[in-house]
């Protein structure tokens, strides 16, 4: 058999469904991402998008099914997983220079009680040489611009050197210049056979970056290669209102029998 | 050089040594006037503070109430400073700017630095507190300090209560009774929604202020009988055990202010019955208690009744599924049998004869199915008899296969979901669809009468017109 | 009136004679105050950061019941006994915080509020109802008794005299929170800054965050006989947001901190001793009086420079 010489998929979800509180839901989703691939998570507002990359990275419990990642549970294989969260999710006023947050991506790897070694300030160096951002190695983090933060974050997930990346609306509220950047850099680790999933909000936009979409509106409603997903029926079906219904009683589910 | 204070926790009972059941009685009589001023001083604070915690609870200040009353205590030594007694308009005026100029450091500072709210919030705590304990212990070091007293105002001491300090006590609970009373559509939009309220015209933050300042006023007036440390319960324990027990303000108010009353009355009770015991710590544990019970038995919110509903629900579940495994088997026949035999349903649901046995008692107990003997069946062995579903289990058992098919084509015709998915997550969905999602549906997917699986769906409408199942009525549903 | 409040300032007096014939009180209790703010500092910069000061100010409530029961309990003043007793009390505030926040519809503020009053309440019960038993009164709770350290048992080591017990103690105490900064100074960092990467990158969040709640209930609990309960929230949170006023890099406030700890302990003593008045108590007015200077007239951003500027902006 071919198949048991070829590595796991980097990310395999079954029957994955999710409801917590009042927030967005995720229902039913199966999905198995081939390695090598940059995907756009596209939907509407309050699609799950970022619950389910949440979900996958263990910070919001599943409800049933499950998540595999390279055929193996996300605790063991967390070392190939790097993590771009929103921007908004942490304090920019904390007391670290850029450096400080690029080394960060090096810490999976050191393990309890060790020191970052020259060679992983060279490595962070050279990962904010690549976002262009060496030049403010030793600044403030409260002092960049919005779209500065953001190649931040994206030096740090370089930092990781992991082979599976998942990032959280990268291009929110960033300059041309940084999207262009972004943009290419997710190219090239692609190319280097990375796989991405990137959650993303602009639709014209999306059809440009991303090789293969992932439509989602509480359900997967479409995943496969850009130029077969993006159609208008498939499109209508994502965007075209929520299922009132579907949330309310995941809602429901939720309280009345949890699934624990 | 060193200097050492007899600080005692304050306590009441210093009156005589007799038992604890004629101490009981001896504060029940109100026959002491300390007894007398200490409940009515306790009824006093518990209403004020209960009014006032309420709406710091809601509006997530509660932590601004205890920086609040640690930010008093420099006002209170320099009220006493004024002329060395204890004056309380003096301490009151002293305490009210001290504790205002502290809400107001902790608003300039957040807003002036980045430093977070929490820190903010512990500078302004224990830094004024500092302040207090530094003007305290010189005014004790003093020679000619007065020693009496002071001290009270750092644990409490409800028997040492005076005439005159029920007098400020009492008006300053009736000037907040009052201005609640008056402004409470005022505060309970201010409390909700800030800035909706700014853009009604209402003066939101001079509401905002107001209610600062009231709320200095009750932490001032309710030090003496409980102490700086510890009055911040008095605000907050009883709002939140009032917040558990109901979702409307007003009753919120009436029941905080009602437990912050019980609180300082059993704080002053137990206090009076040792001769040891403080007050203020009494009347903690005392709101403690009332807020334990209603996080365990709050009819609403309580975990032992959310605990038993869960519990209720999973039993509800078990049922539910043993008369749609019996439906599932008639439906097996085309309807054509009255009954089911024990062990068909067994091997339908691929369990024990024995567990079985058990669902089909919890059915039987609802009133949900009969046994019969099976006519056609020559052993009376149990395996044998005959399961009938009575009118009710009937009805349920059509109920939960319609909810079920309805949902499973809910999820393939609406959200577009494979047909060999939907299953799992309708085994679920089923039992937690109320008669509202039901009619929805049935609407939404035009009042299908088949599942994606080509399987009947019992309708609402067939539903209400056959109370009794038969294989005709079945049928002639088909 | 007040006049008469302010003893008259001598200078001689003031700072003279505790270095001369003092020395021997005076060098104990300012290296004790530099203990307790020192390990209080750097431990309160992460507390700070994880916003958490509340829940520190908590635990410091908290841990009163632990002391006494621990007291009570034990019959002697075993050490191993009072640190288990204020570790206990330490992890299960912050149990009960979350459970309660978590569980039920109170929120998180309510909740610390509610817990750390009833910790203390019942300490406060237990310790003058057992008063035979635990050896701790009210002063002690309330501003804490700094001024007696010089009189407390010696402790000694090969012959040699180290010091009072509770200094060496509070001593190795800030040595070992300084080598746990130094060894885990990584996972404090990212665990305080972004969770989500914390997860992501295998650190147990968990134990970052119990672990560091259990060290500062060991470092409060040393403290709390010297500066007692609520002064000893000051000194948890002044170092670290002084120094985050100056400096944006942790390492440079983490230093900072240590520095502010000798400026405090250090003219808080000559400041109690023109006073008369509680040594602790004196340590904290002068921690809030550097905030209050740096806050206002720090050169790059004081309040008042900022001022300055928008009238100029403004005009």
């Amino acid at each position: 058999m071919i198949d048991d010489y070829r590595e796991a998929a980097p990310l395999e979800i079954h029957d994955l469904t999710v409801a917590y509180q009042k927030k967005p839901v995720l229902y039913g989703i199966d999905l198995e991402v081939p390695k090598g691939s940059l995907v756009g998570i596209v939907g509407p507002n309050g699609a799950g998008k970022s619950t389910l990359i949440k979900t996958i990275m263990g910070l919001v419990p599943i409800g049933s099914g499950w998540i595999k990642i390279f055929g193996k549970s996300f605790k063991k294989a967390i070392t190939r997983v790097g993590y771009v969260p929103q921007r908004e999710s942490v304090d920019w006023d904390f007391p670290v220079n850029v450096l400080d947050v690029v080394l960060m991506g090096r810490y999976g790897r050191l393990g309890l009680l060790k020191k970052p070694s020259k060679d992983d300030k060279d490595i962070a160096m050279a990962c904010l040489e690549k976002v262009k951002m060496s030049p403010y190695a030793n600044r403030q983090i409260a002092n960049l611009s919005g779209g500065q933060q953001q190649r931040v974050f994206l030096a740090r997930a370089l930092a990781q050197e992991s082979d599976l990346y998942f990032m959280d609306e990268p291009f929110a509220g960033v300059d041309a210049a940084t999207e262009t950047a972004i943009i290419e850099i997710l190219q090239e680790l692609k190319n280097r056979g990375k796989t991405l999933l990137v959650v993303h909000h602009d639709l014209p936009t999306a059809k440009q970056y991303f090789d293969r979409l992932l439509l989602l509106n509480m359900r997967l409603v479409a995943f496969g290669p850009t130029e077969e997903i993006f159609t208008m029926e498939n499109l209508q079906k994502t965007y075209g209102g929520r299922l009132t219904i579907l949330s309310d009683v995941a809602v429901e589910r939720n309280l009345g029998v949890k699934v624990d | 050089m060193f200097f050492q204070s007899n600080l005692h926790a304050a306590k009441i009972g210093e009156l005589t040594e007799t038992s604890v059941f004629e101490q009981a009685l001896r504060f029940l009589s109100l026959k002491d006037p300390a007894v007398r001023i200490a409940v009515l001083g306790s009824i006093f604070l518990g209403i004020n503070c209960g009014l006032l915690g309420s709406f710091i609870v809601v509006r997530k200040l509660a932590l601004v109430g205890d920086a609040l009353s640690h930010a008093v205590l420099p006002g209170v030594a320099l009220g006493f400073m004024w002329n060395m007694t204890k004056d309380p308009i003096a301490i009151f005026v002293g305490a009210t700017i001290a504790g205002l100029i502290g809400v107001t450091a902790v608003n300039l500072i957040k807003d002036t630095t980045k430093i977070k709210e929490d820190s903010v919030l512990g500078m302004v705590l224990a830094g004024f507190y500092g302040v207090g304990i530094v003007l305290l212990t010189m005014i004790q070091n003093l020679p000619f300090g007065n020693k009496s007293g002071l001290d009270k105002f750092l644990f409490g001491q409800a028997a040492a209560l005076s005439v005159s300090d029920i007098q400020l006590i009492g008006s300053i609970t009736l000037l907040c009774l009052i201005i609640v009373y008056f402004f409470y559509k005022e505060f309970l939009v201010i409390s909700f929604d800030f800035s909706f309220a700014q853009s009604t015209g209402i003066p939101a933050k001079a509401f905002h202020y107001l209610l600062m300042l009231l709320l200095t006023f009750s932490v001032v007036v309710a030090l003496q009988a409980v102490g700086v440390v510890l009055v911040s319960a008095l605000l907050i324990t009883p709002a939140a055990t009032a917040y558990l027990l109901t979702d409307r303000m007003h009753r919120m108010l009436f029941l905080a202010a009602l437990f912050g009353m019980l609180s300082g009355l059993t704080g002053a009770f137990l206090s009076f019955l040792g001769n040891d015991l403080p007050t203020g710590p009494f009347m903690v544990v005392a709101a403690s208690s009332l807020f334990i019970a209603a996080f365990l038995f709050g009819p609403r919110y309580g975990l032992i009744p959310k605990f038993l509903k869960r519990k209720n629900q999973s039993y509800q579940i078990e049922v539910e599924n043993t008369l749609k495994a019996i439906y599932q088997v008639l439906e097996k026949n085309n309807f054509k049998e009255e009954g089911v035999l024990f062990d068909k349903l067994a091997e339908h649901r691929n369990e024990s004869i024995v567990d079985t046995e058990n669902q089909i008692n919890k059915i039987l107990k609802m009133g949900c199915a009969t046994l019969n003997e099976n006519e056609n069946s020559d052993s009376n062995y149990f395996k044998q008899k005959l399961i009938s579903l009575t009118p009710t289990g009937w009805t349920r058992a059509c109920e939960i296969v319609r909810n079920h098919r309805l949902w499973e084509l809910y999820l393939t015709n609406e959200a577009q979901y494979a047909a060999d998915h939907v299953h799992e997550d309708a085994e679920i969905i089923e039992h937690v669809l109320g008669d509202d999602t039901v009619r929805k549906l049935e609407k939404m997917l035009n009042f299908p009468t088949r599942d994606p699986h080509g399987k009947l769906i019992p309708g609402l409408k067939y539903l209400e017109d056959n109370g009794t199942h038969n294989s005709k009525s079945a049928v002639t549903q088909i | 009136m007040i006049e008469n409040f302010i003893p008259p300032f001598n200078f001689n007096d003031i700072f003279i004679e505790p270095w001369t014939y003092g020395f021997e009180s005076y060098i104990w209790i300012f290296l004790m105050g530099f203990f307790v703010n020192a390990a209080c500092g750097l431990v309160g910069n992460f507390i700070i950061l994880r916003r958490m000061a509340l829940v520190g100010d908590a635990i410091s409530h908290s841990l009163l019941p632990g002391i006494a029961l621990a007291f009570i309990l034990s019959s002697s003043r075993s050490t191993t006994v009072i640190v288990i007793g204020a570790i206990s009390a330490g992890l299960l505030t912050t149990i009960f915080i979350e459970y309660i926040y978590k569980t039920s519809r109170v929120k998180a503020d309510a909740a610390i509020g509610i817990v750390f009053s009833t910790f203390f309440a019942i300490g406060v019960i237990l310790i003058t109802m057992y008063a035979d038993h635990v050896d701790l009164d009210a002063d002690c709770v309330l501003y804490g008794e700094i001024g007696f350290i010089p009189f407390d048992e010696r402790a000694s080591f090969a012959g040699i005299n180290l010091g009072p017990i509770p200094v060496v103690r509070m001593a190795g105490v800030t040595i070992v929170v300084l080598l746990l900064i130094n060894l885990f100074y990584k996972e404090l960092l990212v665990t305080s800054f972004d969770v989500g990467l914390a997860n992501s990158l295998g650190i147990n969040t968990n134990l970052f965050h119990y672990g560091l709640m259990a060290v500062l209930s060991v470092v409060i609990v040393s403290a709390f006989e010297s500066v007692g309960a609520i002064l000893v929230i000051a000194m948890l949170i002044f170092p670290g947001a002084t120094a985050s006023l100056i400096s944006h890099r942790l390492p440079i406030t983490l230093g900072l901190s240590l520095f502010l700890s000798i400026l405090y302990s250090l003219i808080g003593v000559h400041l109690a001793i023109w006073l008369n008045c509680s040594i602790a108590g004196a340590m904290v007015v002068v921690a809030g009086l550097i905030f209050t200077g740096v806050w206002l007239f720090n050169p790059t951003n004081g309040l008042i420079k900022k001022m300055g500027l928008t009238r100029k902006l403004t005009k």
